[in-house]
C-alpha cells in the first residue's frame, strides 16, 4: 500500500469535492455543556425585572423633566386689594392712576425671560378655591388678584428682586416661586429614578453571575474536550469566543422572552402614569391592538429600551462568558 | 528542532521535605540535549524514568522548573501565550491513553487539528477520508471511539497527530495496541515523515522495535539522562 503523505499529495491537488454536510464539529459539544433551557429563562426573569426598574426610572426621569421644566418655570403674583390705585403712574401718557392690578401686570409686561404673564379671570379663581370653599362661587371674601408668569426656562428671575419692584407699585404683593416645591419633588424623583438604576445595576449583576455560574458548570462538564483542543493548539479567544457566541445567543433570547412578557405590564403602567407624565391627551387610552399598537402606547425612551432589553442581555452573556472562560484557561499552561 | 539545557521538572503541590526523595515530585533533572530538524529519536527508559514528563514538556502542557527550552526554534521563556497555541499547531502527539473524544465520531476527531487551523471543510475531508484509508478505518469513520477496539482507536490517535503534517511529532508508546504489521507500517510513516523534514520523538518499551528501526537514543533513568547516543 502506497505511503499516507504520497496519497494525502495526490488528494490535496485532486479535484475538491464539495462538502455539503460542512461541520464545524470541534468536541466542544456547546449544547451539552451550556444547555438551551435553563439560561434563557433565567435571563428572561431578569429581562422582566429590569424592564420594571428601568421603567420606573423612565417614569422618574419624565416626571421630574416635567415638574422641572412645567411648574418650576412659573412665578405666581398675588395682588391683594387689586382694584385699589397704585401707588404711582410710572407712565406719564396714562390718564388716570392704574389699579394696583393693572400695575403689576404692567411691570410684568416687560420682565426679561418672561415668555407669559396670564390673570387669572374670576372663573379660575372660583376654580382654584373650590376645593376648600365649595362651588358656586359668589365668594363674600376679597379676593386678590393673581397673576402667572411664565419664564422660558426653570428658575429664570430673582423672585425678590421681583417681589421688590412690583411692591414698590402695590405695597404687599406676594411673589411665589413654584421652584421651592418643584425643586423637592424633583430631588424626590432623582432619588426614585437612582433607586430603579441600582436597581438594573443589581439585576445586570445578578444576570452576569448566573451566566458565569452557568458558563462555569459547562467548562467542567466540558473539561476534558477544552484540555484536548488546548493542547492542540486552540486559543483562549477560540474557546473563549464559541463559548460567549452560545451564551450571546441564549441570553438574546432570554431578553427576548422577557421583554415580550413585559411588553403588557409596561404598557398598563404607561397609560397608568399618563395623565401625571404629559399634557392630558397622553392620557387617552392608547389603541393597543396588534404589537405596533403596543409599542405605540409606551413611551418612546420606554419602548427604545424595550427593543434594547435582548440586545443587551447578549452583550451582558457575552462579555461575561468572555471573561469567565479566559480565567479559567489560565490554569492551563 | 528541539533544544534543552538544565531543564528540571518538578510536579506541582509536592511538599518540600520530600523534595529530595528520588520520586519526590521531581520528574526530570538537569536534561541537556538536542534533537535537530528532521531527527528521530527514540526515548526509552523503565516506567517512571519520566519519558511522558518529558513528553509533556517537549508538547508544552507544563512549563520547566528551570532551565532552558527551545521548541521548533522557540525559546519558552520569552514566548507569549498567544504564541505558544501556534506553536501547538505545529505538533502532533499520540498519547499513551489515546485521548479521543468520546462523543464525537472518528472522523471528527481526526479533522480536530484541521478545523483548529480553519481549514476549507473540502481539504479537509480529502485529507481525513485519506488518511483513514491508510490507517484502515475508512469504513469506522462515523463510529464513535467507545465503540473501536484498542487498536483502532490507537491508529485514530495517530491519525490525528499526523494529518496536518506537523513539524514536531511526540508519540507515547505509539505501538502499545497495533500489531506488528501495523507498527511496521508506522515506523515506515515516521520514517517518511523524518525525510520530510519532521522532527518525530518516539517513547516507547518495545525493545523488539528499537532494535528493527535502530535510530539515536534517549534513554532516561529517574528523571536523569543517562545516554544520548
Amino acid at each position: 500500500m502506497d505511503g499516507w503523505c504520497a496519497m494525502a499529495d495526490r488528494a490535496a491537488s485532486g479535484r475538491r469535492a464539495s462538502w455539503s454536510q460542512a461541520r464545524r464539529a470541534d468536541g466542544l459539544a456547546l449544547r451539552n455543556a451550556i444547555p438551551d433551557r435553563l439560561l434563557p429563562v433565567l435571563v428572561a426573569a431578569m429581562a422582566v425585572l429590569a424592564a420594571m426598574a428601568l421603567a420606573g426610572a423612565t417614569g422618574a426621569r419624565v416626571l421630574s423633566a416635567r415638574w422641572t421644566t412645567g411648574a418650576a418655570s412659573i412665578v405666581t403674583v398675588q395682588v391683594p386689594r387689586p382694584d385699589d390705585p397704585a401707588l404711582s403712574a410710572p407712565i406719564a401718557a396714562q390718564p388716570a392712576p392704574l389699579s394696583r392690578g393693572d400695575a403689576v401686570l404692567a411691570a410684568l409686561a416687560d420682565m426679561p425671560g418672561a415668555s407669559r404673564v396670564h390673570r387669572l379671570d374670576r372663573t379660575e379663581l372660583e376654580a382654584l378655591l373650590s376645593p376648600w370653599l365649595g362651588h358656586g362661587g359668589g365668594f363674600a371674601l376679597a379676593l386678590p388678584a393673581v397673576i402667572e408668569l411664565h419664564f422660558d426656562r426653570a428658575g429664570a428671575g430673582d423672585a425678590d428682586a421681583l417681589a421688590a419692584r412690583l411692591n414698590a407699585r402695590a405695597p404687599d404683593t406676594l411673589v411665589e416661586r413654584n421652584s421651592l416645591w418643584s425643586d423637592r419633588l424633583g430631588d424626590l424623583a432623582r432619588s426614585l429614578q437612582t433607586c430603579a438604576i441600582l436597581a438594573v445595576l443589581i439585576v445586570v449583576a445578578v444576570a452576569a453571575a448566573t451566566i458565569a455560574a452557568t458558563t462555569r458548570a459547562g467548562l467542567g462538564a466540558r473539561r476534558q474536550a477544552i484540555e484536548l483542543i488546548h493542547s492542540l493548539g486552540a486559543t483562549d479567544g477560540y474557546i473563549a469566543g464559541r463559548f460567549a457566541r452560545r451564551t450571546a445567543v441564549l441570553a438574546f433570547t432570554g431578553g427576548l422572552i422577557g421583554s415580550l412578557l413585559a411588553l403588557p405590564l409596561l404598557v398598563l403602567l404607561s397609560h397608568l402614569a399618563a395623565p401625571f407624565a404629559g399634557p392630558p391627551a397622553m392620557a387617552t387610552p392608547p389603541d393597543a391592538s396588534g404589537w405596533a399598537g403596543l409599542l405605540d402606547a409606551l413611551p418612546l425612551p420606554l419602548a427604545v429600551t424595550l427593543l434594547s432589553l435582548a440586545p443587551a442581555a447578549a452583550l451582558i452573556g457575552w462579555l461575561t462568558t468572555q471573561v469567565t472562560v479566559r480565567t479559567w484557561l489560565r490554569r492551563l499552561p | 528542532m528541539i533544544r534543552l539545557r538544565d531543564v528540571s521538572f518538578r510536579h506541582e503541590g509536592v511538599r518540600d521535605d520530600v523534595r529530595e526523595d528520588n520520586q519526590g515530585g521531581i520528574a526530570l533533572r538537569r536534561l541537556s540535549f538536542d534533537v535537530p530538524q528532521g531527527g528521530f529519536r527514540w526515548l526509552l527508559g523503565p516506567s517512571g524514568a519520566g519519558k511522558s514528563s518529558l513528553l509533556r514538556l517537549l508538547h508544552l502542557a507544563v512549563r520547566p522548573t528551570s532551565g532552558r527550552m527551545e521548541i521548533l526554534g522557540m525559546d519558552m521563556d520569552q514566548t507569549r501565550r498567544a504564541a505558544l497555541a501556534r506553536l501547538r499547531r505545529r505538533i502532533g502527539v499520540v498519547h499513551q491513553d489515546f485521548r479521543l473524544l468520546p462523543d464525537l465520531p472518528v472522523f471528527d476527531n481526526i479533522a480536530l487539528p484541521l478545523r483548529l487551523q480553519h481549514r476549507p471543510e473540502d481539504e479537509i475531508r480529502d485529507e481525513v477520508l485519506s488518511i483513514l484509508d491508510w490507517v484502515g478505518l475508512r469504513a469506522r469513520a462515523t463510529a464513535r471511539p467507545p465503540h473501536l477496539s484498542g487498536g483502532e482507536q490507537q491508529r485514530v490517535a495517530i491519525a490525528r497527530a499526523v494529518i496536518h503534517r506537523p513539524a514536531l511529532v511526540l508519540a507515547d508508546e505509539p505501538t502499545n495496541a497495533l500489531d506488528d504489521q501495523q507498527a511496521s507500517r508506522l515506523m515506515e510513516l515516521f520514517q517518511d515523515l523524518a525525510g520530510l523534514g519532521t522532527t518525530i520523538v518516539v517513547a516507547t518499551h518495545n525493545d523488539g522495535l528499537v532494535r528493527r528501526y535502530p535510530a539515536h537514543e534517549l534513554e532516561l533513568a529517574h528523571g536523569r539522562l543517562v545516554r544520548d547516543g
